[in-house]
């Protein structure tokens, strides 16, 4: 097992190194300039592009970039927040964006998992078809449409909520749009979670356990609901790295400072700031890349099938 | 007539642009829901973007200029109607030959407590020379500071600069002795504009590099607000009243909280529900606006100051081997748009349609008091709506380029305002149905590839704008020379150079209405030849909650100001 796992680390981090370098080329052959000036000259730009070594040779440029990611310098905005050391920014933002996105994914497990248990243990009732409904509404409802009714409702008409995030108010003024953003989550894992354990309810170990006289909350959580939850953890992973990493129209809608908002502004926003797009294109992958691997170790962890195949493999 | 002149009800708008809006917003009487910041408590401003920067050196949108003014004042500040008013000089004298301005300076403090010096000016003029940054032009093209120009050429050539040399010194803590290259009539007026604020060497320089205007506690304030919540790249961010503020007896506005709104639909219900105090809505919900009797009493437009334009390659690589360098074709062109329609059909919020190269509304002769622009009229010659002769110019296009059909592409930001892409259709559907032949495609990007392929020189025809930097036509008309970085159709003229060059530094720069009179020379040759099509001058409409007062605001260089601003 333990093999596998440093097997599984080194390989992500050179999947990061390889993503790192292609995204550094990528973003140099963007249309759009890093210093979207009117008012400055050639001369000018020439020189601030000099400033920044833009003109060297690509590979010189990315072990040089290299060279500062290793001190934890992302460098600094050239289209946007101009002069602001990126880290000073992505500080901000990633605080913004994990702390709405973990309550939301904290949400969304929570109340899916509750939703798709009750709609098994209640199948072809009102409650599974209540449970349907809502996962489908659920998964095609935009999170920003369910923030602008929340908002609209809860913040205008009955003015409870803050109409804008608020720092100063920090999880009174999360609810709304981490409710938003909750709301596919919480449908795809109530959807999940029923489908499988109703699957599992029907299969010959579950039965087998029933007629040991196993019922109950340890036939559920201890049968059923483990075995379930595999697939519903691999659904889930890409997911938690969407929520983390922040949602633009909700972040927009709601005057968020997220990354989601900051990803867009980097690249569409007056220039292309070159050092925010390979921030943030890092920062995703990493996240992704790092999600997956816990995503390879948690399946060890509940199904013993992949921990013992796992062992084996690692005693081979 | 009419279709040159602005309308009454545009008129009427654009009256309260230069001026104060408080006048209008103090019309609506009590309210019942806007106010929610502004319950003695101060008020809840929308910002349309992100604050980039709060370093003069590296501001270079409005609503950071904004945020910058609340905070530190500059030697001059604008009245409510725009003029330039003592602020942290006290008294200025101005020398016989208009080339040297000496300003003694007030008593006033930063709110580490320290002194305002002559030489937090030096530093940081000094700074914005040395950068070489978007507003350097500012101290030497525009301000023309002795040896701004020669330092700037020096420092991008990569040598050495004597920075000491720029003509502006600290006599003593109180006296700042500023030269110029040559008298600069509307010298006072920049100085009101961010780049020329100071900054406080000796706190700039104890920070950590990189870090000055990124938090409170690394940014110094000497104006009316100081900084109290603000990160870089926030939502939002406040501002208080700073006690120490020379002028603070009569600021009585206890704090400004600004929040980035990203939509106007957005904005609208947030000043319903009272979340926000002052806001921007877009042009398709203005006449919704004026029809609601609670909304409409909060309606104020005001002057934006940048006027969109269409600007030609006239190169040969683009536009069909250089058709556009035609002079008939651009008047073609320029003729069969319906600039009216443009902004009553698609733009909808009070924005002007604009017959001149420099807009109206912002740039006023300081001997007569007269708008530059204000006769949308007199180049009637050269650009209008007149579909007939925009064929006549057609025909002899036609003629001496040899060619019957004509394919282009339009180039527009999509990133740019919501209004812009009806625009770019407008445009294209006017073109096309007025001037048989003409094929007009759009291309839409962001404003960063746009930008991109104008200074490339890689487009046919591009919307694209300009706002006025300082309140002189010559902020438009500089444009246009011989290889100016703004001059996108690479179009030349010996005759335009040289009038812009005697306003500039030549015959003209101590002959105040001689000067003004060229520049109108020089505008009249870009409308004769259709440099440029001119469409309209951007407005602004705002809701103002109605207890709210006294806001200022300003077409050019800071577009509002709150030191005049009271909550009832």
């Amino acid at each position: 097992m333990k093999k596998y796992i440093l097997k599984r680390v080194a390989m992500s981090l050179a999947t990061l190194l390889l993503i790192m370098f292609v995204l550094f080329v990528l973003v140099r052959i963007m249309p759009g300039n890093p210093f979207p000036s009117e008012r400055m000259n050639a001369e000018q730009i020439a020189n601030k592009r000099a400033e920044l070594g833009l003109d060297d040779p690509v590979l010189v440029q990315f072990g040089r970039y290299m060279a500062g990611l290793a001190h934890g310098d992302f460098g600094k905005g050239t289209s946007l927040y101009y002069g602001a050391p990126i880290t000073t920014v992505l500080g901000t933002c990633i605080n913004n964006s994990f702390r709405i996105g973990g309550l939301a994914i904290l949400i969304g497990t929570a109340v899916g998992l509750a939703l798709g248990i009750t709609a098994a243990l209640n199948k072809g009732t009102f409650v599974d078809a209540f449970c349907t409904v809502f996962s489908i509404l659920g998964v095609c409802v935009p999170g920003y449409v369910f923030l602008i009714f929340l908002q609209y409702f809860f913040s205008y008409k009955i003015p409870f909520f803050p109409y804008f995030f608020d720092t100063s108010r920090f999880l009174f003024s999360s609810i709304l749009p981490a409710l938003s953003l909750s709301l596919f989550t919480m449908s795809t894992v109530a959807r999940f979670t029923r489908n499988e354990m109703v699957e599992v309810m029907d299969s010959d170990y579950v039965h087998l356990a029933e007629s040991k006289g196993m019922y109950g909350n340890m036939l559920v959580t201890r049968h059923i609901l483990r075995n379930a939850l595999i697939p519903i953890v691999t659904v889930l992973a890409p997911l938690i790295v969407d929520l983390l990493t922040g949602a633009l129209v909700v972040e927009k809608i709601y005057g968020i400072n997220g990354i989601g908002k900051l990803m867009v502004d980097s690249i569409a926003g007056e220039g292309v700031d070159y050092n925010y797009v390979l921030a943030l294109g890092i920062l995703y992958s990493a996240l992704y890349i790092g999600i997956m691997l816990v995503v390879d170790v948690l399946y060890g962890v509940l199904d013993p099938r992949i921990r013992v195949a796992s062992s084996g493999e690692g005693d081979a | 007539m009419g279709k040159y002149m602005f309308s009454r009800r545009n008129f009427l708008k654009l009256a309260a642009a230069t001026g104060s809006a408080s006048m209008l917003a103090a019309c609506g009487g009590g309210s019942d829901n806007g106010g929610g910041e502004a319950a003695g408590k101060g008020i809840g401003v929308m910002l349309g973007t992100n604050v980039m920067s709060l370093d003069t050196d590296l501001a270079t949108d409005g609503d950071s200029f904004e945020v910058i003014a609340d905070c530190i004042d500059g030697l001059m500040q604008m009245d409510a109607d725009g003029a330039a008013i003592p602020a942290l000089a006290e008294t200025t004298d101005i020398s016989e030959d208009g080339c040297t301005w000496t300003f003694h300076l007030r008593d006033a403090k930063w709110s580490n407590g320290t002194p305002v010096t002559a030489n937090d000016f030096v530093f940081a003029w000094r700074r914005i020379v040395q950068n070489q940054g978007e507003y350097a032009y500012m101290m030497s093209d525009i301000g023309q500071i002795k040896n701004a120009p020669a330092l700037a050429e020096a420092i991008l050539a990569g040598g050495e600069a004597d920075l000491t040399t720029l003509g502006v010194t600290a006599v003593d803590d109180k006296t700042l002795e500023v030269q110029l290259e040559v008298p600069v009539p509307y010298f006072d007026s920049l100085m009101y504009f961010p780049t020329f604020y100071p900054i406080n060497e000796e706190f700039y320089t104890g920070l950590e590099d990189g870090t000055y205007g990124t938090s409170p506690d690394a940014f110094l304030s000497c104006g009316a607000f100081k900084l109290s919540e603000y990160t870089p790249g926030t939502a939002s961010l406040t501002v208080v009243k700073n006690e120490d503020y020379w002028d603070a007896a009569n600021i009585t506005l206890p704090s400004i909280n600004y929040q980035v709104v990203g939509s106007s639909d957005n904005a609208l219900t947030a000043f319903k529900s009272g979340s926000l105090d002052v806001v921007m809505i877009g042009g398709n919900q203005v006449a919704a606006a004026e029809e609601d009797a609670d909304l409409s009493e909060k309606l104020v437009v005001t002057g934006a100051g940048y006027m969109w334009y269409l600007t030609f390659s006239q190169t040969e690589k683009n536009a069909q081997g250089g058709m556009l360098a035609n002079q008939n074709l651009r008047l073609a062109f320029t003729n069969a748009i319906d600039r009216e329609a443009l902004v009553d059909n698609y733009v909808m919020d009070g924005s002007l349609a604009t017959y001149t190269a420099v807009p109206p509304q912002f740039a006023a002769s300081a001997t007569t008091g007269e708008d530059f622009s204000a006769d949308q009229e007199k180049f009637k010659d050269y650009i209008g709506y007149d579909v007939e002769k925009a064929q006549k110019y057609f025909e002899d296009a036609k003629k001496e380029l040899g060619v019957d059909s004509f394919e282009f592409t339009l180039i527009f930001g999509n990133n740019e305002g919501d209004e812009v892409t009806k625009v770019a259709q407008a445009i294209k559907e006017q073109i096309e149905a007025n001037l048989s032949g003409v094929t007009l495609n759009l291309q839409a990007m962001t404003k960063a590839e746009r930008l991109d392929k104008m200074q490339e020189d890689n487009y046919d025809v591009a919307l694209t704008r300009w706002g006025p930097d300082y309140a002189d036509p010559m902020t438009y008309l500089g444009m246009w020379i011989t290889n100016n970085s703004n001059n996108y159709g690479f179009w030349s003229n010996e005759e335009y150079d040289k009038i812009i060059a005697d306003c500039t530094t030549g015959q003209y720069v101590s002959d105040y209405d001689a000067r003004w009179a060229a520049l109108y020379d020089a505008e009249t040759l870009v409308m004769q030849e259709a440099v440029i099509a001119p469409l309209y001058t951007k407005a602004n409409a705002n809701l103002i909650n109605p207890s709210v007062q006294g806001i200022e605001f300003h077409p050019v260089a800071l577009n509002r100001v709150y030191k005049n601003t009271t909550v009832e």
